[in-house]
């Protein structure tokens, strides 16, 4: 635009003034912007007026003019704009405005701005769009990019090793949950054996019934106690005698009146023995065993073999007061 | 009217038709479309003026389409991409406002 402003005033006169000659429009035009509020068609100085062989002088004054209206219009564009619409009554900026808008005319300025116009309307429309829906990124420039991007990297890099550690943590985890729930395991497994072992839980497995009964009131304790060991030597794992449960610290009192852990035990005594039938009946029948034994004492001993033994009679745990564990 | 008609129908044909700029021109048509915008103002302000002449008016459309463009371009080869069009874009600014202070001196006469 400020390439046109120097030609620009000069040729605003010429074309606002149809009505003076010609040759006097250049002065007309520079005495009214130098002088400011000279009307128009004064001269300013009246030895160049109507010469015919001023031209070049004319030209001179003119660009001399030109210089002083962009300078002006540059400093304060008032200063140098004021005059004009005092000058031209009619024809303001605002009427060729409103000329230049209605009515329509296709004329070859119009139809070229419009082209150029359509230009620019597209090339906006495209920004706009391309800005608002493209997201941040879009009209980034290529080293803010690649910032962006050296960024991102070293974040997931950073996340990358966050996240291997965090693995790490949880295969740690899992492994001493899976250890501890291991160790959970056999220890309660332990604890049952025990149990049975100590006569806390109940039993029940193969094994054998057996039935003494004693008419003549002959079975003593030591009977009893030699029948039991002879079990246990056969592998019985649980016995139990008239629902008293027989483990490792139970003791038989008494002569006829058997009393098992300090409960009397009446016959017929029955005993439920956990263990091998196969190697627990032949030991209580060997000649010379505890059947021969029972049965010269005029005891009926009947042995029956059974798939499913249930033990269960129990025993209180008692915590020992003096013996406590070495280990 | 026709050429504010152009500006209307430019606007509608971009949102409707959605043409996909290469991605060469990309970081270019924003300061085109100010450099251009500079134009229209300086082109309006002559039409003001009364001194419009449309061939002017498409000459300096271009050459500031053009060199605008290509003092991004130069930039971006010189590595001052980012500074230059901020200045070409403050330039421009500067000089649309004036063209704006001149426009509203005429049609408000204020």
């Amino acid at each position: 635009m400020s390439d046109e402003n120097p030609r620009g005033v000069g040729g605003d006169k010429r074309q606002a003034l149809p009505a003076e000659e010609p040759a006097r429009d250049a002065h007309a035009a520079a005495s009214a912007d130098r002088g400011g509020a000279e009307p128009a068609g004064s001269p300013g100085r009246p030895g160049s007026h109507g010469a015919p062989g001023h031209d070049e002088h004319a030209g001179r004054d003119e660009r001399a003019a030109g210089e002083a209206v962009t300078r002006g219009s540059d400093e304060e564009p008032e200063g140098a704009l004021a005059p004009e619409g005092g000058d031209e009554p009619g024809v303001t900026g605002r009427q060729r405005l409103a000329a230049a808008l209605w009515p329509p005319r296709v004329t070859r300025a119009q139809l070229t701005v419009a082209v150029l116009l359509f230009v620019l309307g597209l090339g906006l429309a495209i920004q706009v769009r391309s800005t608002s829906e493209g997201g941040p990124l879009r009209g980034a420039r290529q080293e803010d990019l690649v910032r962006i991007l050296d960024e991102l990297d070293d974040r997931s890099a950073r996340l990358q090793g966050e996240k291997q550690r965090l693995e790490g943590q949880q295969r740690e985890l899992e492994n001493s949950s899976d250890q501890a729930e291991e160790a959970r395991r056999q220890t309660r497994q332990k604890a049952r054996q025990l149990g049975v072992l100590a006569g806390t839980v109940g039993a029940e497995g193969p094994g054998l019934h057996i039935t003494v009964r004693d008419p003549g009131g002959a079975v003593e304790a030591d009977m009893l106690l030699d029948t039991i060991q002879e079990l246990r030597a056969a592998g019985a794992e649980a016995i139990e005698v008239n629902d008293v449960r027989v483990v490792a610290s139970s003791y038989l009192q008494g002569a006829t009146d058997v009393r098992i852990d300090g409960k009397a035990v009446a016959p017929p005594y029955r005993f439920e023995v956990i263990g091998e039938p196969k190697d627990l009946e032949p030991a209580l029948n060997i000649p010379g065993g505890v059947v021969q034994t029972l049965e010269k004492e005029q005891a009926g001993v009947e042995v029956s073999r059974s798939e499913k033994i249930t033990v269960d009679a129990l025993r209180s745990t008692k915590q020992p007061d003096y013996a406590r564990s070495s280990q | 009217m026709i050429a504010v008609l152009g500006l209307i129908v430019g606007v509608v044909a971009g949102l409707v038709v959605r043409p996909v700029v290469p991605t060469v021109m990309e970081p270019y048509l924003p300061i085109a479309v100010v450099a251009a915008l500079d134009a229209v103002f300086g082109g309006l302000r002559a039409m003001l003026d009364g001194i419009f002449n449309d061939k002017v008016f498409v000459v300096s459309f271009l050459s500031n389409v053009v060199v605008a463009a290509l003092i991004v371009f130069l930039g971006d080869k010189l590595g001052v991409g980012a500074q230059l069009s901020t200045g070409v874009v403050v330039v421009l600014g500067i000089r649309i406002f004036s063209n704006a202070a001149a426009i509203r001196r005429h049609v408000f006469r204020a």
